[in-house]
């Protein structure tokens, strides 16, 4: 049985690209422990706000990659009611399902840790306002960018968006607490 | 000559305006009409359907995509609350910290591999009853391992390098080594047997396994991830 066949160079490379994006997350948030981490609630919230980020701007770069193919989207036209329709469709999942990750953070450590932090529903609504301000055109950008230079987005655009998110979601939190 | 092709562009853009009224669940023989007499293909009709003109792109992306989402939050808040309850333990080790990310990106996209691929071979035909003796599944399940393992290992390295300057003894290193080995190995070989088990199921009720797999696998990596990384880590420290 042959191993090191082009299946495996391809997963193995996708996963370097991942992993690089997941340590970079983990690093900024070992290197912020005390304001995201010790925060009540935020290890609650954490993952969902994470995989919401690569859930929603991932099924936009598909929906996107098939308008694309399927010639209903005009590559050089990114004023088309397609794509205005998307941004707006990411835009409100984005703030409603942080508003409700917010409210299941809050419920659960008041539950569970007895200890009620409110503040704690209003920092994922900002920071996935503020980051869908930056992912959302990243990510139309990047997946007509590959489509016009002949690529499939479908192909590059997973693991791009996932470490690109992630990133930008962590950044999004800490500025928050920052500023809160 | 000239009156034919109108004719044809008219009943073509007369039978796409009925087809964007038609309810989402309703296959209407139109479409297959349309398909087969004016050669559109099925997938740009399905798209028509869904986006076309006089459609509402944001609601119908908003309505299809909200329960799914909604289920993935709840179930990964659930995750949350396993690692909230061992937070002080957790947030000491700091390669740990380093790697929640990592492990939850790595894991979630060998679900999407292994379903994505074990859906294509059920539809080329490459399964037979005899699951496990299967050269292809063992082919998979060997090149998905031995990635996963390496990959694990290599952050292992750079979470340990990174936090270096907290100075942690070579026994707190090993245990960093045994968790994530042991969260990947467990999480790998459970999402081999939920996507063989779910996959066959779903192509003997004659359904698209593409469809369903990927979401059950990602969220199971999902909470598995923190499930199991809170065990071990009340386990081993």
């Amino acid at each position: 049985m042959v191993f090191f066949d082009r299946n495996f160079k391809e997963i193995f490379i996708s996963q370097l690209v991942s992993i690089t994006g997941g340590l970079i997350v983990g690093t900024i948030l070992a290197s912020y422990t005390d304001k995201l981490l010790l925060i009540p609630g935020m290890l609650i919230l954490l993952p969902g706000f994470l995989e919401m980020r690569g859930n929603i701007s991932g099924s936009l770069a598909s929906r996107l990659s098939s308008g694309l193919f399927l010639k209903v989207i005009n590559p050089r036209r990114v004023n088309s009611r397609i794509i205005k329709g998307n941004v707006l469709a990411s835009l409100f999942l984005a703030i409603f399902i942080s508003f409700m990750l917010g409210i299941l953070a809050c419920v659960f450590t008041y539950i569970f840790s007895h200890v009620y932090y409110p503040k704690i529903i209003l920092v994922p609504v900002i920071a996935g306002i503020i980051a869908n301000m930056i992912e959302i055109p990243l990510t139309i950008f990047f997946t007509l960018f590959f489509f016009r230079k002949g690529h499939d987005p479908n192909n590059i655009m997973g693991p791009f968006v996932t470490s690109t998110g992630d990133v930008t979601s962590v950044l999004s939190l800490l500025l928050v607490l920052f500023i809160i | 000559m000239n009156n034919n092709h109108n004719h044809k562009i008219r009943i073509s853009r007369r039978h796409l305006r009925i087809i964007q009224g038609l309810k989402r669940h309703k296959a209407h023989p139109l479409l297959h009409h349309l398909h087969k007499k004016h050669k559109i293909s099925r997938k740009t009709l399905f798209y028509i359907k869904e986006y076309g003109p006089h459609t509402h792109v944001s609601k119908t992306i908003i309505r299809e995509s909200i329960k799914i989402l909604l289920l993935a939050s709840v179930i990964s808040s659930f995750g949350g609350m396993a690692l909230e309850s061992i937070k002080a333990a957790f947030i000491a080790i700091m390669p740990l910290v380093i790697l929640l990310p990592v492990l939850n990106d790595m894991i979630g996209d060998y679900g999407t591999i292994i379903s994505s691929r074990f859906s294509t071979m059920l539809h080329e035909g490459k399964i037979n009853s005899h699951i496990f003796s299967n050269k292809e599944i063992r082919k998979l399940f060997a090149e998905i391992f031995l990635v996963a393992m390496t990959t694990t290992f290599l952050s292992c390295v750079a979470s340990l390098i990174i936090s270096a300057k907290h100075a942690f003894s070579w026994i707190t290193s090993l245990k960093v080594f045994l968790i994530a080995f042991a969260d990947v190995a467990i999480l790998v070989s459970l999402l081999f047997m939920v996507a063989i088990i779910a996959g066959l199921y779903l192509y003997k009720k004659k359904e698209d396994p593409n469809n369903f797999l990927i979401p059950i696998t990602t969220s199971i990596a999902d909470f598995g991830n923190m499930i199991i990384l809170t065990l071990l880590v009340i386990l081993v420290f």
